[in-house]
């Protein structure tokens, strides 16, 4: 896959170094380095909090950073960002809206300074969403003024879409709409695309997602590939003792068989596997006589929010 | 015509037929009030008021007309409808939330700023010009005697929007600064109002910004055209508003 502008690392359609923001004392986002590839949707998950939108803000030079530098499309971000918004398009996270326009008239606003052809594809995104055209928008719903957005953040033929939480707030049904047209949206793109799409719900995004960069209290926790990640899961077992069960005899009998303990979470421990197979390991375990019985076993039906809160205590997702 | 073009447009009209509604009632009104002038000035309660009067008497229909018009008409209305455009350009979208969607698109904050100064400034501007311009039309209806030339008119509309230009000039950097428009709004009204109160106290007239634009200055106008040491600073206020506006909104943050 190519890069999408003049001067683009080969296949990296957003690349930061040392980016960083502060507001005045408290540090938003600490020094990040960050690559997106052309051809995928990257997840950007955190809780609340975590400096996902600081971060989409940045890279579409609606924040100036206190630090470092980005290149996005093949545009370095400088000044006020305008070259950047040219290859780029974004659906904020806050949902601003003109209450007295149409949706047309709305989308027309969003999409002013884009080729001519992107009012037509946005009202066609937002016809197939079910969005009504003759409507004020002070009379959508949450749900609705979020699905106009992201019909605008669609509609450009650009390099790079930056999507903040695009499916907060919709019901099951849109959600999987708004999916479904990220996915085609990457599968017709005539040129490069890259998007980076943020996201509180690791359950949602982990499913059309190629990577995941994991955000916490402003600081890149994980940057993994999804297959990556799904893998680890499955290697993921926790098992429930007695409460008053010689924690320190178990995690060194777990370190002699050969798997990790992520730690414990009142009497169950979390354990990743050297390997797929969790029978070695557990006959292993269970043949230790002087271990107490296991009460209860999980394995391979742990979702990936389970999965970082083992990994990196992070609850919220 | 782009959205910010057309919200000016409707405002431009509004305020443009009020200024032309009170306008109206002045020259339907000038026979009388030429007949018992001499009453007013009697009846005038404020030794400014009586001045005032006494500047109409001499000064003729070129004072009456430029005192209802400018003075009064425009320096009030207009006054109201400048602070009222600038106050919500930029915190107007901080209020309602939309700065961000109004800040993301490729346009740049300079293209965003101007436009909207721009949009604004012709609706203040506009109605000044357009209602003075059909004075001469209202004396051959009303049968007021006398005459009055486009160019003199066109001068004197010009030297009022200076001021009205820089009062906008300077709400409007307000403006790019600000989340609350309606704070903005009543603290420039409050200043206005406190400034025309300045102008009818006798000892400290000379300390109001409306001295710019009463009817000596007009009657100044007629007489030697107008007066560049008092336009230039005015348009100098509202070129350095805009230049702190659009410093304000470049730094500015998208919530």
């Amino acid at each position: 896959m190519g890069g999408g502008g003049q001067g683009a690392s080969e296949g990296v359609a957003i690349e930061a170094r040392g980016l960083a923001r502060s507001f005045g004392e408290r540090r938003a986002l600490l020094p990040l380095d960050l690559d997106v590839r052309y051809g995928e949707i990257t997840g950007l998950v955190g809780p609340n909090g975590s400096g996902k939108t600081t971060l989409q803000r940045l890279l579409v030079g609606l924040l100036p950073p206190t630090a470092g530098r980005a290149r996005i499309g093949g545009v370095e971000l400088v000044g006020e960002g305008v070259a950047v918004r040219r290859v780029s398009s974004y659906a904020p996270g806050e949902i601003g809206h003109y209450g007295e326009l149409d949706l047309e008239a709305h989308l027309r606003f969003l999409v002013a300074g884009r080729e001519a052809r992107c009012l037509d594809r946005a009202l066609e995104i937002a016809d197939r969403l079910g969005l009504p055209r003759g409507v004020r928008v002070r009379g959508f719903s949450h749900g609705m003024k979020r699905q106009m957005l992201f019909a605008a953040a669609m509609a450009p033929e650009v390099s790079v879409r930056i999507l903040d939480e695009p499916t907060e707030g919709l019901d099951p049904s849109k959600r999987a709409e708004v999916l479904a047209i990220l996915e085609e949206d990457l599968a017709t793109a005539k040129a490069p695309r890259a998007i980076l799409l943020s996201s509180h719900h690791l359950g949602e995004i982990d499913r059309i997602a190629a990577r995941l960069v994991f955000l916490e209290r402003g600081r890149l926790l994980a940057d993994e590939r999804a297959a990556d990640l799904a893998r680890r899961a499955r290697r993921l077992l926790r098992i429930r003792f007695d409460e008053h069960a010689p924690r320190e005899r178990l995690l060194a009998a777990i370190d002699r068989l050969g798997a990790s303990s992520l730690g414990w979470q009142g009497s169950t421990v979390a354990i990743e596997l050297a390997c797929d197979d969790p029978r070695p390991f557990l006959a292993g375990l269970v043949s230790q006589k002087d271990l107490p019985a296991p009460e209860e076993i999980a394995y391979g039906r742990l979702s990936l929010a389970e999965l970082y809160r083992d990994l990196y205590g992070v609850e919220g997702l | 015509m782009p959205r910010p073009w057309w919200t000016a447009f409707w405002a431009s009209l509004g305020y443009g037929i009020l200024l032309l509604g009170a306008l109206v009632a002045a020259m339907a009104y000038y026979p009388q009030f030429a007949e018992n002038i001499g009453k007013f000035k009697a009846l005038a309660p404020l030794a400014v008021l009586k001045n005032l009067v006494g500047e109409l008497e001499e000064g003729g229909l070129w004072a009456y007309v430029a005192g209802q018009q400018f003075f009064k008409g425009c320096n009030t209305l207009g006054t109201a409808a400048a602070v009222l455009f600038a106050a919500g350009a930029v915190a107007g979208e901080a209020n309602r939330g939309t700065m961000e969607i109004w800040l993301a698109r490729p346009i740049s904050r300079t293209r965003l700023l101007w436009t909207r100064y721009a949009a604004g400034a012709a609706a203040l501007i506009a109605p000044v010009f357009w209602t003075t311009w059909t004075i001469p039309l209202q004396m051959r209806i009303f049968d007021v005697p006398g005459e009055l030339s486009y160019g003199l008119l066109t001068l004197a509309a010009l030297h009022q929007s200076a001021l009205l230009l820089a009062i906008y000039s300077v709400t409007f950097a307000c403006s790019c600064n600000g989340r609350h428009p309606l704070r903005i709004a009543f603290v420039v009204l409050f200043l206005t109002t406190l400034q025309f109160a300045l102008y009818l106290v006798e000892q400290l007239t000379h300390y109001s910004l409306f001295r710019l634009t009463d009817v000596q200055h007009f009657m100044a106008i007629a007489k030697d055209g107008l007066d560049p040491a008092l336009v230039l600073p005015l348009v100098g206020v509202s070129a350095l508003s805009l230049g702190i506006g659009w410093w304000l909104l470049r730094r500015r943050l998208p919530l």
